[in-house]
């Protein structure tokens, strides 16, 4: 079975929704209380939103493609949360960072492709 | 001059609220594991699925999607006491208990190459949580 072109964008953009969702949730957890303030909590709602919806596509990507070639497009969801942290976030990379995550992506790559 | 002190104490403030806990580094943890448990789960339970529409509604399948959901609060909750460049990489570690748990539940054939992802995942982890405990004394903001 080779995996479709479509299914391969399909997930890419899964994976960079997933990278939005979590920089929602910092900003939504940041603010968070267990109180009725939850619901006016707009980026926890939206990173909620994108997080189901990246499932619900990601679905649609496994529908006509391998997991064994989309699992590893999944992991850049690792370097979005790192570019869309430095932009949003004024969080800071050093070595450790960029090296951990370089060592997770070839691990995940190693575990679903072999 | 005034004003540039008190901007550096500001940023040193913000350094300061943005240092990573060590136990919501330990709470990210718990929910990869937690994660990994609503994997078997899914798995045990979408294997139950058959042609009678109620078979969607079994036991380890909700069970799965209530540890699916119970991790994502955790994670949420430890957000607030941490980077997300530090924690969102640990739950990676989510990986290592699905080899583990479908090994030893499930009897699936974990190969070589499975385990030395695992162990890279393991190092890569590591390494992150390793920079929290050096990047909050590195003061300098850029």
């Amino acid at each position: 079975m080779i995996t479709p072109t479509s299914s391969i964008i399909i997930a890419l953009i899964c994976a960079v929704l997933g990278g939005f969702a979590q920089i929602l949730f910092k900003k939504g957890a940041d603010n968070l209380k267990f109180d009725l303030s939850m619901l006016k909590n707009y980026p926890l709602i939206f990173g909620l939103g994108l997080y189901g919806l990246s499932a619900v596509l990601f679905i649609f990507a496994l529908r006509n493609g391998e997991l064994s070639t989309l699992y590893p497009i999944i992991a850049t969801t690792y370097i979005w949360v790192n570019l869309l942290a430095v932009k949003f976030l004024n969080e800071r990379m050093n070595i450790y960072k960029l090296s951990g995550t370089a060592l997770i992506i070839a691990g995940v790559i190693l575990t679903s492709v072999i | 001059m005034k004003k540039m002190s008190s901007k550096k104490r500001k940023i040193n403030a913000k350094t300061e609220s943005k240092k990573t806990k060590t136990w919501a580094i330990l709470l990210v943890v718990f929910c990869g594991f937690l994660g990994a448990i609503a994997q078997l789960l899914l798995k045990i339970g979408s294997e139950r699925i058959n042609e009678s529409i109620t078979s969607i509604f079994n036991l380890p399948l909700l069970f799965g999607f209530v540890f699916y959901g119970l991790a994502t609060i955790l994670f949420i909750i430890s957000l607030k006491h941490g980077e997300v460049t530090i924690l969102y990489p640990i739950i990676a570690t989510s990986y290592v208990w699905v080899s583990l748990f479908s090994s030893y539940f499930l009897h699936e054939n974990i190969t070589l190459a499975k385990w030395g992802g695992d162990l890279l995942i393991i190092l890569g982890v590591s390494l992150i949580g390793y920079s929290s405990k050096i990047s909050s004394n590195t003061g300098v903001n850029k």
